[in-house]
């Protein structure tokens, strides 16, 4: 077995490398981590009518969220109780019922057992349906148009789960009026790397940015000087970073909403709608919470970017990333395809930013093949002892500045937690106290 | 399979120097993205032109037709001309870490089946296997269908790509990115 604090010590910025390469504790995270957290599942626009349903992932177990007739939303194992087979094979889709294509033991939307075949020759009628439905996920919960699951009935409440990351993340999802859609259908890919390092990079690290990305401006901006001039700009700006409960946030502080990345069509719908914007999360917050988040443990997003993903664990070397386009649900035609473009040539698979990421994390995962660098100690210690609190009014744990790597010893502080088996309750009860040294020693 | 002209065409079969001459045509576009030299396949391109690559899902059969992502859909690329020259300017900037080392390709061009729309352009559909080799044993393969509309020119090699839609046999990309072009 391992012991948790031998692999990270957050509150030093200390991390061992096996944490992104040992079997063991991977198998430790997805009973640990993955089956105690609330997890993404999907957008309410993914479910658009009775019977609609998405295949996804919690960790590595495939589930079937389902849209049901009375409008609420049930998610489930897809897995036939009978020998195990996947009842759904299809990525997404309406159905009126679930069949498993094994033996054909069917189910209905909600994920019941109603049909068992020659139930009365080879079951002699003595099965139990109501017993052998699949494994249903216990706790659901919708915050805005985001469906979140956990399997943990012992979680907290997801608004606690959250704490203060509800704050950064309603800048995305309590943005507008008629909220957010997605563009149909999520892009995904495979990317031979441990999932902390894309889920901590979008937790808490700004500072890859202008040497990872060097080369993504030079794609859309044609002008050297221009180009040098924005860089210049982009890299000197004031920023913030948040951490809390294993979340992060981070971003540059901006004097408008405009220019947006997505141009003039998309530029025009946000200054056209942006009282609206201000009136629902105010000015302060729309201008300032603009940059990179992660709700522990890997779902992200960028929220000046209009992308988020989940970094869904497929061994301690892999991931899939599933991610997704979102638009206002009431812009224009224009506006909307303004967004789709912009984030499909930035931040797909073959975006300019992202081909950059995926480039890093493969590259650190080989290294971590050899021995000597699996004991070599990394370095998680930027901004160490400089972390505030109600910097700007901003709730929680904020640096002044967005160049730190507070939020990613937040996350390992949360994974560490996880990972030595505290319930949660004691986590709860250790992150409050930790809270309070903290603010006490702030004061002081 | 949709098609890429914007109203329907009567579609004709093409003679055999024609089929010669597009041929001819698309492997030399692969040499020159094989060889690297992006600028000079840059200008194999029409102004106004759109380079696609959608994304696709397993479906039922009874939503096949839904299987790949329309044009408000999810995709991979879907790149103007100006964004073209974007992205080759970043492959040139000697900082895109993508292709910095740049990644060896070899592209194979096959099942080329031109036709001709009463406008005179010509729809190719071609069936591609595009393998990568990158740093010391990376290695992704990237295999589909592509759709181009071609447009006859006056000077050589005689044709410019007004479309390209780029179809992926798989759903789930098995690479980590698509720092390369299709």
């Amino acid at each position: 077995m391992f012991d948790v604090t031998e692999l990270v010590q957050p509150d030093q910025g200390l991390i061992n490398p096996s944490i992104y390469t040992d079997p063991e504790v991977y198998q430790g995270e997805l009973e640990r981590v993955f089956a105690r957290s609330w997890l993404f599942l999907a957008h309410d626009t993914q479910l658009a009518k009775p019977g609609s349903f998405v295949q996804t992932y919690m960790a590595e177990d495939p589930v079937l969220v389902v849209r049901q007739r009375d409008g609420s939303v049930k998610a489930f194992l897809n897995q036939c109780r009978h020998r195990g087979m996947r009842i759904c094979r299809a990525d997404e889709g309406v159905a009126r019922a679930f069949t498993c294509t094994y033996h054909g033991w069917g189910y209905n939307l909600a994920g019941e057992l109603v049909n068992v075949p020659m139930q009365d020759r080879a079951y002699h009628d003595e099965i139990d349906k109501s017993k052998w439905g699949p494994t249903q996920v216990p706790r659901l919960h919708n915050h805005k148009g985001f469906i979140f699951g956990t399997w943990d009935e012992s979680a907290p409440a997801f608004e606690d789960y959250l704490g203060d990351m509800i704050w950064y993340f309603d800048a995305l999802a309590d943005r507008y009026d008629e909220g957010l859609t997605l563009v149909p259908g999520a892009t995904k890919w495979v990317i031979d790397c441990n999932w902390k390092f894309a889920a901590e990079q979008f937790a808490s690290d700004m500072y890859h940015v202008p040497s990872s990305h060097a080369s993504a401006l030079v794609a859309l901006i044609e002008d050297p000087a221009v180009l040098a001039e924005f860089q210049e700009q982009s890299a000197a700006a004031p920023g913030r970073q948040y951490a809390g409960n294993g979340h992060g946030s981070g971003f540059g502080l901006r004097p408008d909403l405009v220019p947006t990345q997505a141009g003039p069509d998309f530029d025009a719908w946000v200054v056209a709608n942006r009282e609206q914007i201000y009136r629902r999360i105010g000015e302060h917050r729309a201008l300032a919470v603009n940059g990179h988040n992660t709700v522990f443990p890997n779902f992200s997003w960028l929220t000046i970017n209009n992308t988020m993903r989940v970094w869904h664990p497929r061994g301690p070397g892999q991931i899939e990333v599933w991610s997704w386009t979102y638009l206002p649900k009431d812009a224009d035609e224009r506006a909307k395809q303004a967004v789709r473009t912009s984030t499909i040539r930035t931040f797909s698979a073959a975006g300019v930013f992202e081909t950059d990421d995926g480039e890093n994390w493969t590259e650190i995962q080989q290294v971590l093949r050899g021995h000597q660098a699996r004991k070599t100690t990394f370095n998680a210690r930027m901004g160490l002892g400089h972390e505030r609190h109600g910097t700007d009014g901003m709730p929680g744990r904020v640096t002044d500045d967005m160049y730190t790597e507070m939020a990613a010893r937040g996350m390992y502080r949360r994974w560490a937690d996880l990972m030595s088996g505290l319930s949660w309750p004691e986590i709860t009860e250790r992150d409050k106290s930790r809270q309070q040294r903290e603010q006490e020693a702030h004061l002081a | 399979m949709s098609k890429l002209a914007a109203t329907p065409h009567t579609r004709t079969g093409v003679d055999v120097e024609t089929r010669y001459e597009i041929e001819r045509f698309l492997y030399l576009e692969a040499e020159l993205l094989d060889d690297q030299r992006f600028d000079e396949w840059l200008e194999l391109f029409d102004d106004d032109v759109h380079y696609w690559l959608p994304t696709r899902m397993t479906r039922t059969v009874r939503e096949r037709d839904l299987e790949v992502a329309g044009r408000d859909g999810a995709a991979f690329f879907d790149d103007d001309k100006a964004f073209l020259a974007g992205r080759v300017r970043r492959l040139a900037s000697g900082r895109s870490w993508s292709e910095e080392p740049p990644s060896r390709t070899r592209r194979l061009i096959t099942n080329i089946r031109p036709v001709r729309l009463d406008s005179g352009e010509f729809e190719v559909r071609v069936n591609f296997h595009v393998l990568r080799s990158r740093a010391e044993r990376h290695h992704d393969t990237f295999f589909g269908e592509r759709t181009d509309l071609l447009r006859r020119v006056p000077q050589e090699p005689g044709f410019h790509i007004a479309r390209r839609r780029i179809v992926l046999d798989t759903t789930t990309l098995l690479a980590p990115s698509i720092s390369i072009f299709l």
